[in-house]
């Protein structure tokens, strides 16, 4: 296909993938990820889970705060990429695993400080999503946190409309990017409550259409 | 069916088999075919819209559970061979679909060219569900089911009339559309000369081509140059114009006649590294379990019952997908480049294949 080119181009250094993803996102990409390692990991020591680990950009900055992290991908490619930008230095602190998200239900239970699923969620199907989101509960610990990152519908009329126009370009550039086309999520926060949880904060950018959500698993909360 | 939603269907099956380049998602999870029940079989296809639509018409009349695993929109061998259908996606639809809940039994059923992708054993070992490799076409799978056997011709790729006329639609389509469009805005007489010429030699790429000999990308560049000046002559063109007409068929020749990965059945990923590449055996490995038979797509090989082993008999019709490869519980078959190198089997498994030369792994 003559897209692969072009794609295999971009996924070829974890450096070009990322400056898409910038551009995608007008750099608020770079606020997330930071945003994102900040609620993952309140002390260093942290044992973090990163589901869709990717290129590792959320990786490396969630070592940088003294977590343990392991992180699971389900492309050999990307798990080399995210290998290498870590480098030898945090090898003690990181674990790469090459599985999908449904399979972590084969770690134990509670053993992790945090879940972390940073713009991976809105590539799944609802029946995955409610599923991974379920089984990450079991893996926290009480007081456990989950962080979602992704590409939520924008409130508001005009912001609304305003998604919709730029989402047909990034659309394109993302499937150039990754050769898939993810969806925004309608509604993330009820589907994270579904599963169990108690929200905690909610942060926003790019007129409300890339959330951050951090929620806790040691509330009782019906469903 | 009303008028309304025929015309809808048409232009959505229009539209996905010429615009097939880019991904048509559907949503990917569980389906019922018919009315079935905890006994009824379980087949697994890609989340392709268009897949989904005509497998679900090539279905009717049976009872049957259908699982459509997320593939990124794209169509079950592209997606299998390019690391978008593989066993991480299986093992996903299995476990978060509620499928184990829906049947007694634990086998699912694949379509052959997934082969390429889906590591049977792997998905066993990850999820305790058993893959059965099915018919390569779909129209085979009630023939298929009524007595869970398949034939020779289930497990061979036909490619007919109607499916090279839809690879052409899918490689003119997009490439009429930028030509045309770029001429439109330069020089708008040569827009419909350009969309004739691009279908025409799309067809014939297409449907003639490959029967013609070594020398056909060549023979291919010429005709369509001499009938591009040809016709240019006739109607009296100038200096711009002859320079175009002999660079754009010689641009159309190219990208029609490329061989992006394999996407064309042509020329059989010519312009990579792989087309060098020859399957090897290791007889002294073989088990003779078959499973290299049961997957391949253009049946090279041949059953040697009496001694429990394969023949590789028919290399020459082989295609370098490398689903034999992967599925070789016994590691007997292999890639040999012209050099000898060894590209080992479990190089395959994780990279696929080697989509235009991005794989980062060294052979040995």
């Amino acid at each position: 296909m003559s897209s692969l080119a072009l794609m295999r181009w971009l996924e070829g250094s974890p450096e070009r993938y990322d400056a898409g993803m910038r551009f995608i996102t007008f750099g608020n990409v770079t606020r997330l990820h930071d945003a994102v390692a900040n609620a993952a990991v309140t002390r260093p020591g942290d044992r973090v889970l990163e589901i869709g680990c990717g290129t590792g950009t959320v990786t490396w900055l969630l070592l940088g705060r003294g977590a343990k992290v392991t992180a699971i991908d389900q492309s050999p490619d990307m798990l080399e990429q995210a290998k290498q930008r870590i480098g030898d230095v945090s090898d003690a602190s990181a674990t790469f695993i090459e599985q999908t998200a449904a399979e972590i239900d084969g770690l134990p239970e509670a053993s992790f400080d945090a879940v972390v699923l940073s713009l991976c969620l809105s590539d799944m199907s609802p029946s995955e999503r409610a599923y991974v989101l379920r089984e990450a509960r079991r893996l926290l610990v009480p007081g456990g946190r989950l962080v979602v990152a992704d590409e939520v519908h924008a409130p508001g009329g005009l912001q609304r409309f305003a998604q919709r126009v730029w989402r047909f370009p990034q659309a394109a550039i993302g499937w150039l990017l990754v050769g898939t086309l993810s969806q925004p999520i309608a509604n993330l926060w009820g589907e994270i409550h579904g599963a169990g949880y108690a929200l905690r904060s909610e942060q926003r950018w790019m007129m409300g259409s890339l959330a951050l959500v951090v929620a806790g698993a040691e509330e009782e909360v019906e469903p | 069916m009303s008028l309304q939603s025929q015309l809808g269907t048409f232009t959505r099956e229009f539209l996905q088999t010429a615009f097939r380049l880019v991904p048509w998602p559907t949503e990917a999870g569980l389906r019922a075919i018919g009315q079935p029940d905890e006994s009824s079989p379980v087949l697994l296809t890609g989340n392709f819209d268009l897949t989904v639509r005509r497998l679900t018409h090539a279905l009717e009349g049976v009872d049957a559970w259908l699982l459509v695993a997320p593939s990124g929109g794209i169509n079950v061998w592209c997606a299998s061979s390019g690391g978008h259908l593989s066993t991480h996606q299986v093992v996903t639809a299995l476990k978060t679909s509620g499928i184990a809940d829906k049947v007694q039994h634990r086998q699912v059923i694949l379509p052959q060219l997934a082969a390429t992708g889906v590591l049977a054993l792997d998905v066993f070992r990850r999820s305790r569900w058993k893959v059965r490799f099915g018919p390569v076409d779909m129209h085979d799978i009630p023939a298929y089911l009524d007595k869970r056997e398949k034939t020779d011709a289930m497990r061979r790729v036909r490619f007919p009339l109607s499916e090279r006329l839809q690879m052409a639609l899918m490689w003119g389509a997009p490439t009429t559309l930028i030509m045309s469009g770029l001429a439109l805005g330069l020089a708008p007489t040569w827009a419909l000369p350009l969309a004739v010429l691009i279908a025409a030699m799309s067809v014939f790429v297409f449907t003639l081509y490959d029967r013609l000999g070594e020398a056909r990308r060549w023979m291919l560049l010429g005709v369509s140059i001499a009938l591009s000046l040809a016709a240019t002559l006739f109607a009296g063109g100038g200096t711009g114009a002859l320079v175009a007409a002999v660079a754009a068929p010689a641009f159309v020749t190219g990208l029609l006649t490329f061989d992006y990965a394999g996407s064309t059945p042509t020329e059989g990923g010519s312009h990579f590294e792989e087309r060098e590449w020859h399957i090897a055996f290791d007889e002294s490995l073989c088990d003779g379990i078959f499973r290299c038979w049961e997957v391949c797509p253009e049946a090279c090989f041949d059953r040697d019952e009496a001694n429990r082993k394969v023949v590789v008999a028919h290399d020459d019709r082989c295609i370098r997908c490398g689903a034999c490869v992967v599925q070789c519980p016994k590691d007997a078959l292999f890639f040999e480049a012209h050099d000898s190198a060894r590209i080992e089997p479990d190089v395959i498994r994780k990279f696929k294949l080697n989509l235009l030369g991005a794989r980062k792994v060294e052979t040995r």
